[in-house]
């Protein structure tokens, strides 16, 4: 099977002060290309140091991660750099776009970034992923015109517009309502289907597990299971550990 | 390429758009760039117009671009500008000849100017012994059978007036104060000087009264009569093709191979001129130029005390005829009765900013002419007397034959303390031995007994053994004896022989010489002519120090290098100030944007893309700011320029060159200016730089894990 991420027992430890505070302890993970993955879990249970160490902006303490065939402890931090701009697409959780920037500069930041692409090219790329995101007649404004809904369209257009195979999405949907959030989770599905891109996404919100392909089910640094969406659902919990 | 051209133009954007973000802050940045930028074009266009305004100055009216003088001499030379009037002590070199060919052999230089510096006292013309100098030759002429009675006559009266004046003076001073002040005999003098008996006697035989007058009167009256004068010796001619801001105002240079003295016009107004004219002058320089009113300025009410108190200088001047003509004028200028011209005089003195000009413009017109406004006069002959380098009294007649100035420098006391005089003069009077005065000298010292006594036994021949306790008096007698004769050769004989003395170009160019100027052709090559200079006489066996003309202008030359060394400390501070405060911002700005830092950092961004992003934004408002600081800078330099700054004293007369300084800007002053900023903008990114480049991608990721 041609795995686009794999994280083979894998430990992540933080120092605070004296104290080591173990976030990852021996999680082991295969995702196969175009899938639609979500990482559930309580808070604390290391979803987010789990997408760190995905996506390259961090390095486990033990273990191995490699993503597109890259093996990321070996990395040097600009190689990792280099294989976050061309690999990886990130959607955060609060959008983090440059406030000082219109919609479209947003978006257009990774492929200048890249330097592959000439004006005329980036410029027609990044309309054309405005269009499907749905907030085109926006390209101009600044981010704090925006709704949260409409930001996070944009976080998702300027993480797909280099074309990456990855996208890592942490807690997409936390920060918007309901109805929005759905929306989200339908166009991240869509552009999914469409683009083939492979989708992974943390979110203790059961119910956005609908969408997944898989739910691998985090607690306490260590992975419970991976289970399919229905039976995710159809268990209805998060798994044992901290309350949520 | 073009994509590194885009991805710069988003770093500008991102850069910039942060900086009207934080609008309060840029502005606080940039107004102190805005200043600091400012203060160095308007600085370093005021001190390179200064600098460049008093090398002309310099350069233009002693020093020439380089001094050079002998590597053996004791002291450093100065030309100008001393804090003290003693000359400095310097080895005469003793060939000029050969001097100047060694000078004019290395390529740079285009003229060498012989000179010496030294000072003297001089007695000029008090006006009693002038006085009674033209009595006794008109005595001479009347026993001789001519016919002079009235010119005679009028003399004797002026004389009279004169006593008069004196035993008036004595008087008030013996109301004023203590009557011990005045020794018996003066009083016992000017008694006998005023009694009709001593007059009455007098046309029968002048000669005994006259020397009467000459010993005991005429001393009475030669208050501040001595004039001390520093010169410099010079091969005038020479001196005037080099120094082409000099120009001569009254009279005419000294011939080419004649003997003669130069008053700087300066000197000539400030020491030479009538005191009383000499203040109506600053009063009304006072007024005219600094705007001074008569009412409120302290100065220049001493001025009038001082002229309406010091009558006596122009009594003393005041004949028969003249009291009268000076009683009728100044009765009708002010309407009064009193027929005492003593206290016309001084109610005539006593001005107000109101009648003023008018008083001033009756003096000159109508008083003046009558006066000897110069104790010298163009002409005249001074006898200028000189410690040579051995201590003995050396003295010289020199024909005063004009006055002079240097252009654009005529209110300079630092350009205009020294007066020339011709070489040839001065070496006599600096001590130079010419053969013959050698032999004179020996055979004086034989006469007298002088013999040359070895430092090391200098104080036992001066205070002799334990039982020559007599011997020391003895010889300090002969000393005195040796003194008087020389001062005798030098004086008398020889004096009268050198008035009108001329010598030849053999002469001037042979003797020797304590410095010489040196013109160059390229001043910008000055370090490297001074090298050559040094190499060439090293290499002529006339061992030389060369020097900047800086440097031989002393402290002056020194003003500019002071000016400037307070201006780059200001700046250096307030570019500190201004590095601090836009480091301190930047810090700022890159905590508040962490999360952005590593957003950007998380899509991909390199570490040097976000030092760069500093970098611009560091060096965006330099630029802008540091720009209109420099254009605001540059239009305070046009309307300084336009305007002119004053020179409110001498100093900064000589400095300006002139009475103003306009100072004008170079583009040396704006690249500089723009220059210090971005250097400083660069510097101040670096640590925001480094701690933006230790933001961690993480930053981005805000989740609660």
């Amino acid at each position: 099977m041609n795995y686009i991420v794999s994280v083979n027992n894998v430990s992540k430890n933080y120092n605070l002060g004296q104290v080591v505070v173990p976030a990852l302890r021996g999680v082991s993970l295969d995702v196969a290309a175009g899938e639609f993955l979500a990482i559930a879990g309580p808070s604390g249970s290391g979803k987010t140091t789990l997408l760190n160490l995905i996506g390259c902006v961090d390095t486990p303490s033990a273990g191995t991660v490699t993503v597109d065939g890259k093996q990321t402890g070996q990395l040097s931090e600009r190689d990792l750099t280099r294989l976050r701009l061309h690999t990886i697409g990130f959607i955060f959780q609060s959008f983090n776009l440059v406030s000082v920037l219109s919609v479209l500069q947003n978006v257009e930041l990774p492929l200048l970034l890249q330097r592959t692409l000439n004006a005329r090219e980036r410029r027609e790329r990044v309309i054309a992923l405005l269009d499907r995101v749905g907030i085109r007649e926006y390209s101009k404004h600044r981010p704090s015109e925006l709704s949260g809904g409409q930001r996070q369209r944009v976080a998702i257009a300027r993480a797909l517009v280099t074309r990456p195979k990855l996208v890592l999405a942490d807690e997409p949907t936390a920060n918007l309502d309901s109805v929005t959030g759905t929306n989200i989770l339908n166009l991240m599905k869509e552009l999914n289907q469409s683009e083939k891109t492979t989708f992974i996404f943390s979110t203790h919100d059961a119910r956005v597990w609908s969408y997944a392909s898989a739910v691998v089910r985090l607690a306490d640094g260590q992975i419970q299971d991976r289970v399919s969406a229905e039976e995710a659902v159809r268990a209805g919990a998060l798994p044992a550990g901290r309350p949520a | 390429m073009r994509g590194y051209f885009d991805t710069l133009k988003v770093i500008v954007q991102i850069a910039l758009r942060n900086l009207f973000a934080s609008r309060l802050k840029t502005l606080i940045v940039g107004g102190i760039i805005l200043f600091g930028s400012m203060l160095v074009v308007v600085g370093t266009a005021f001190v390179d117009s200064v600098d460049a305004s008093m090398s002309r100055s310099v350069i233009g009216s002693v020093a020439g671009h380089i001094q050079v003088y002998s590597a053996k001499s004791k002291d450093e030379l100065t030309v100008m500008g001393g804090m003290t009037m003693e000359a400095p002590d310097l080895t005469p070199m003793d060939d000029f000849a050969a001097l100047r060919r060694t000078l004019l052999g290395v390529p740079n230089v285009k003229a060498v100017v012989p000179m010496g510096l030294s000072a003297a006292s001089v007695i000029a013309g008090n006006t009693v012994d002038v006085v009674l100098e033209r009595l006794r030759a008109l005595a001479r002429r009347k026993m001789a059978g001519e016919d002079v009675q009235a010119a005679y006559d009028s003399e004797k009266d002026h004389v009279r007036q004169i006593i008069t004046v004196l035993a008036a003076e004595m008087d008030n001073i013996r109301k004023i104060q203590a009557e011990k002040v005045i020794a018996q005999d003066e009083l016992g003098a000017v008694a006998k000087a005023v009694s009709p008996e001593f007059w009455a006697g007098f046309d029968r035989d002048p000669y005994p009264a006259l020397e009467f007058l000459e010993n005991r009167i005429a001393p009475l009256a030669s208050d501040a009569d001595m004039l001390f004068l520093r010169y410099l010796g010079t091969d005038t001619d020479a001196f005037a093709k080099s120094f082409d801001r000099m120009k001569i105002v009254d009279g005419k240079p000294i011939p080419r191979g004649e003997r003669g003295f130069l008053f700087s016009k300066w000197v000539y107004e400030q020491q030479v001129k009538l005191k009383t004219a000499l203040r109506l002058d600053r009063i009304r320089d006072g007024i005219n130029k600094r705007s001074q009113t008569i009412a409120r300025s302290e100065e220049l009410q001493r001025f009038i005390k001082q002229n309406t108190t010091e009558v006596k200088e122009i009594m003393l001047q005041l004949d028969g005829q003249k009291t009268a003509n000076f009683r009728r004028l100044l009765q009708g200028e002010l309407a009064s009765q009193e027929g005492d011209v003593a206290k016309l005089l001084a109610e005539f003195f006593r001005v107000n900013d109101g009648n003023f000009a008018r008083r001033y413009r009756f003096f000159y017109e109508q008083l003046a002419p009558m006066l000897e406004l110069y104790r010298v006069r163009v002409g005249d002959t001074l006898t200028i007397k000189s410690f040579t380098r051995s201590g003995y009294v050396q003295s010289a007649k020199l024909r005063v034959y004009g006055t002079f100035v240097f252009e654009g420098l005529e209110d300079s006391h630092i350009a205009g303390e020294l007066n020339l005089m011709d070489l040839v003069s001065f070496r006599e009077l600096y001590g130079s031995l010419t053969p013959e005065r050698e032999r004179e000298v020996q055979e004086i010292k034989a006469v007298a007994g002088i013999k040359e006594v070895s430092r090391e036994q200098a104080e036992a021949e001066l205070f002799g053994k334990p039982d020559g306790a007599e011997a020391a008096p003895a010889r300090a007698g002969a000393v005195d004896e040796a003194e008087v004769a020389l001062r005798s050769l030098a004086g008398r004989q020889q004096r009268a022989a050198h008035a009108s003395q001329a010598y030849d170009s053999a002469q001037l160019e042979q003797g020797d010489v304590l410095n010489a100027a040196v013109i160059v052709k390229d001043p910008r090559a000055i370090g490297q002519t001074i090298k050559d200079i040094e190499a060439a006489g090293a290499k002529a066996g006339i061992p030389l120090r060369a020097i900047t003309w800086q440097k031989a202008s002393g402290l002056v030359g020194q003003f500019v290098t002071m000016i400037r060394a307070v201006l780059y400390i200001s700046v250096l501070i307030i570019f500190a100030v201004a590095l601090v405060i836009i480091n301190n911002a930047l810090v700022m700005a890159t905590l508040e944007r962490m999360p952005e830092i590593g957003t950007l950092r998380a899509v991909g961004a390199q570490r040097r893309f976000l030092l760069g992003m500093l970098l611009v934004e560091a060096l965006a408002v330099g630029l802008l700011f540091g720009s209109l600081g420099a254009l605001l800078g540059a239009g305070i330099v046009g309307v300084i320029h336009a305007v002119g700054i004053p020179a409110a004293n001498d100093i900064l007369y000589f400095l300006f060159s002139g009475p103003r300084l306009h100072p004008s800007l170079s583009p040396a002053n704006v690249i500089m200016s723009l220059g210090i900023v971005l250097v400083v903008s660069a510097i101040s990114s670096i640590y925001p730089g480094l701690l933006a480049m230790r933001v961690s991608p993480r930053q981005a990721m805000q989740s609660d894990d």
